[in-house]
């Protein structure tokens, strides 16, 4: 069997492992414990390792979800997850004070694995705040010479992260068929 | 009562559900008791939708049934058979009363003269001879709540200038959605030919989706909040937001898209920003962004912007909101390429294997709202040229991905 990987990474609470959950053929293993640390006002648990989800493809091939962990103790963890990684999934939080801060950081700390791939970024938490909007992470983006996809995204909705992913997908070939569409 | 001023009883076949009370609208409104709708087997003449699932078939079995019964055909081709009055996608409403003035002299005729099919040719300069029963622009006004009298002496002005520049109101395919649109009629598309650039090519200025669009951007530049009035009720976009206010019953403003409004209808105006905007009893807040999406599809209906350059390459400057607007056909592949590489529209369909008009409307909806532009840099030039992109090692894989995530 040939194994092929797409990385979800992002601040603490940003909805990875909730992403992961949603596309994944079978729950997720998640390695998430009691959080300890100020994570812990954010939500009651947090993932300290990684979270793993798979979908089967075919007989033969099985793509495995990744979810990082989004505390930085942990980054030393990211390069081993990209390894072999076809492409990148960046979820940013909408409520925390910075997210276009998160954004600029995450974008540094894969810049090349994303150099090598592709990357597509979901927002969430939209509909608890909706400012700032879409366009002001374009704004931001493009100063920095990226036209990226960046979508509105509840990483619970099977939908909105299969968007993600189909955009990631047609940003490493845009000329994939469409026919399931 | 009378032959001569009982209603000419009508029969719709093939019609969607909303096609037909819209059809039933304009008859009820607008044509003074001169037809009715009724069921098939006691019409006086058949209107029947040709792009329907087995048309053909349909039509074959109402002329076994009712050979002696004048038919108008409505079609997105132009396919002539049988001897019925053709009226060619999309309906212009002169052309409409045209081809029921048509049936109806047929219907007086001996039922042993056999007349020879007729398209109604609807051109924007085209005469008519018809004055009753009024068509006119109002049709699809009727779905809007009544508006207060100095409006209602607007959309009849409206009408006069409608009827005058024979405007296409598009009215029976107003429901229609993206399948509906002929992409065969784009296949042999050349676009140093005038005549067929200007089939794909409307005045989008005049149109509800310009207007909006105009009022939409200057609330963004001027930082204030702009009301747009016209035949519609007014329409309030709120610049922090991003959002308009508008009536509950917004869905018939989509309706409106295939009209044009002459400058003199439509009324931009800033708002004090101070002022109230929260929405009154029958009013509702949307998002402006998916709003002037979809109106700019619905008006595109698979063509451009008038003046848009068929040939010079494009480049996206942002990715649509996918999650939250319609994912018009091929738009992820079309965004993708154009962030990757600036391309022309004739070469993305070319490269991608696409219609040629799914690429139109996808440029269209994504022009409205600035996310694409023409790639004018040298280094967008620079790319633009290049070959096409190149197929990933892992396209197989992909594929099998794509499919899953549908059908999972």
């Amino acid at each position: 069997m040939t194994n092929y990987k797409i990385i979800f990474t992002g601040p603490v609470g940003a909805g990875k492992t909730t992403a992961i959950s949603s596309i994944s053929d079978r729950p997720p293993v998640s390695t998430d414990k009691v959080a300890s640390d100020m994570t812990r006002d954010m939500k009651k648990t947090t993932t300290v390792a990684c979270d793993y989800g798979t979908v089967r493809l075919n007989d033969d091939d099985c793509l495995h979800l990744y979810g990082t962990p989004g505390q930085q103790r942990f980054d030393f963890m990211w390069d081993i997850l990209v390894s072999g990684g076809i492409g990148l999934v960046l979820l940013l939080d909408n409520t925390r004070p910075d997210p276009f801060q998160d954004m600029t950081f995450f974008l540094g700390q894969f810049q090349d694995f994303i150099d090598q791939t592709q990357v597509a970024v979901g927002v969430t938490q939209m509909d608890r705040k909706s400012s700032p909007c879409i366009d002001d992470y374009h704004s931001h983006l493009n100063k920095q010479g990226l036209t990226i996809p960046v979508f509105d995204v509840d990483a619970r909705k099977r939908h909105d992260v299969s968007l993600l992913i189909k955009a990631l997908l047609f940003s490493l070939d845009p000329g994939l068929l469409e026919n399931n569409d | 009562m009378d032959n001569r001023t009982r209603p000419v009883k009508i029969a719709a076949l093939g019609m969607e559900k909303r096609t037909y009370s819209t059809l039933q609208l304009f008859f009820n409104d607008h044509c003074k008791d001169s037809y009715v709708l009724v069921e098939e087997n006691s019409a006086d003449i058949s209107i029947i939708d040709m792009d329907g699932f087995q048309a053909c078939r349909m039509l074959e079995e109402h002329k076994k049934q009712y050979p002696d019964q004048p038919s108008i055909l409505i079609s997105l081709s132009h396919d002539k058979a049988h001897d019925a009055v053709y009226i060619r996608k999309p309906i212009m409403l002169d052309a409409l009363s045209s081809a029921l003035l048509k049936a109806k002299e047929r219907l007086q005729q001996p039922v042993t003269e056999t007349p020879a099919a007729e398209e109604i040719v609807q051109k924007p300069e085209q005469q008519t001879t018809d004055k009753k029963p009024k068509a006119a622009a109002p049709l699809l006004l009727n779905n809007v709540t009544p508006p207060p009298q100095e409006t209602v002496r607007r959309a009849k002005t409206g009408a006069k200038r409608f009827d005058q520049y024979r405007y296409s109101a598009n009215f029976l395919t107003e429901d229609a959605d993206l399948e509906h649109i002929d992409t065969r009629l784009a296949a042999n598309f050349n676009p140093d030919n005038p005549l067929q650039a200007a089939e794909f090519q409307y005045q989008s200025e005049q149109t509800l989706q310009g207007y909006f669009q105009q009022a939409y951007f200057t609330a963004l530049q001027k930082q204030q909040n702009v009301v747009l009035k016209g035949v519609w009720r007014p329409i309030t976009i709120l610049y922090k937001s991003k959002q308009l206010r508008v009536e509950k019953n917004f869905r018939h403003l989509y309706a409106l898209s295939g009209m044009l409004f002459d400058k003199s209808e439509v009324s931009i105006e800033l708002l004090d920003n101070d002022a109230d905007c929260e929405p009154g009893l029958n009013e509702t807040v949307l998002p402006a962004e998916p709003f002037l999406w979809k109106l700019a599809m619905r008006t595109s209906r698979g063509r451009v912007p008038m003046d848009t350059n068929f040939t010079a390459p494009i480049k996206l400057i942002r990715w649509p909101n996918f999650t939250r607007i319609i994912v018009t056909p091929h738009a992820l592949r079309i965004a993708a390429l154009w962030a990757k590489q600036p391309t022309s529209l004739m070469n993305t369909a070319s490269y991608l294997a696409i219609p040629l008009q799914h690429v139109f409307m996808f440029y269209t909806a994504a022009v409205s709202l600035n996310f694409v532009a023409p790639a004018i840099t040298e280094k967008d030039q620079t790319t633009a040229t290049t070959p096409p992109v190149k197929r990933h090692r892992y396209r197989k894989i992909f594929q099998h991905l794509l499919a899953r995530l549908r059908n999972n």
